[in-house]
């Protein structure tokens, strides 16, 4: 349970950092950087599958798209885990 | 570090798909018998914790961010097949539903994050404790040095492979001091929660840290 709290916080507070502070600096990952110097095109919005692109939900404002996304992302990867621990304890 | 759609060739997109599924193959073979009920648990923890700690993206004045990656925490912790396992759900799980990293990307953000990541700070951490001891001084040098190298090394494999890719006609000359030096400078930050998580663990939980397959 106090790890959950943990995650659940962390993610509460990510968009401080991963939308507001972002739009403040203007970031770029090291990646994008190299690629625009390079003059690469990325790909990922004319060849989108998700809704949830980039951790924003549609209808949303990006900070609370991010948080839900946060919530999102760690409930399916705790989801998988505990599937596999039943799938395991079958056997 | 995630490379998206369009940066990578069908070549270079086809090796790195097929060095991932190999190891992936081989990474799920040697850890079946480590996947005891409190051992999932564990990994799928540690999977949302990693996931979580990269969405805090720590934007630097002059355009660039960081955040943690966390290979090389999974890969002491856990060692490298159940580090790969961790690390790959959070990579997929990224690219699947949030389209962080390209789909015909997969492999090679995989390779980087999930395999040369990992296995660097495993590596690289269990050199340094088994040749100077398990201190705590030297624990967090090596977890230290385990993040920074993992992800400096992690760095220039995604240099290389775009750098390789036809889909950029400049080569190396400009991909590997790009990524490999913005890296150096992020890896450090990389390094110092990797240390201080180690060190944590080390003192609450010390188990964590002799898991089969991580390094005491």
């Amino acid at each position: 349970m106090k790890t959950l709290i943990f995650l659940v916080t962390i993610i509460l507070v990510s968009p401080i950092f991963g939308v507001i502070l972002a739009d403040i600096v203007g970031f770029h990952e090291p990646l994008n950087i190299a690629a625009e110097k390079i003059e690469l095109h990325d790909l990922s919005k004319d060849m989108n599958w998700t809704p949830l692109f980039d951790y924003t939900i549609p209808g949303l404002s990006p900070e609370i798209g991010y948080i839900i996304s946060g919530l999102l992302g760690i409930t399916i990867i705790l989801g998988v885990g505990l599937f596999f621990k039943g799938r395991g304890k079958q056997n | 570090m995630h490379i998206p759609d369009g940066f990578l060739d069908i070549t270079t997109a086809s090796v790195t798909y097929i060095i991932f599924i190999v190891f992936g193959y081989y990474a799920l073979r040697k850890s079946r018998r480590m996947m005891e009920s409190d051992m999932i648990s564990f990994v799928s923890i540690l999977a949302a914790g990693i996931f979580a700690a990269q969405m805090l993206n720590w934007p630097l004045p002059g355009g660039t961010s960081l955040h943690f990656v966390g290979g090389a925490l999974a890969g002491i912790l856990l060692g490298p097949w159940l580090g790969f396992l961790t690390i790959c759900s959070v990579v997929i799980v990224q690219a699947l539903i949030f389209h962080d990293g390209g789909i015909t990307t997969l492999g090679a953000n995989a390779l980087n994050m999930a395999i040369i990541a990992v296995l660097i700070g495993h590596s690289s951490y269990e050199f340094l404790i088994r040749n100077f001891g398990n201190r705590d001084s030297i624990r967090f040098l090596g977890a230290f040095l385990a993040g920074w190298l993992s992800i400096i090394i992690a760095g220039a494999a995604a240099a290389i492979q775009i750098g390789y890719s036809q889909s950029f006609p400049y080569g190396f000359a400009i991909t590997i001091p790009v990524m490999v030096g913005w890296h150096a400078v992020l890896g450090i930050i990389e390094g110092i929660i990797t240390a201080f998580s180690i060190i944590y663990l080390s003192r609450r939980a010390p188990q964590l840290l002799s898991v089969e397959g991580g390094v005491k």
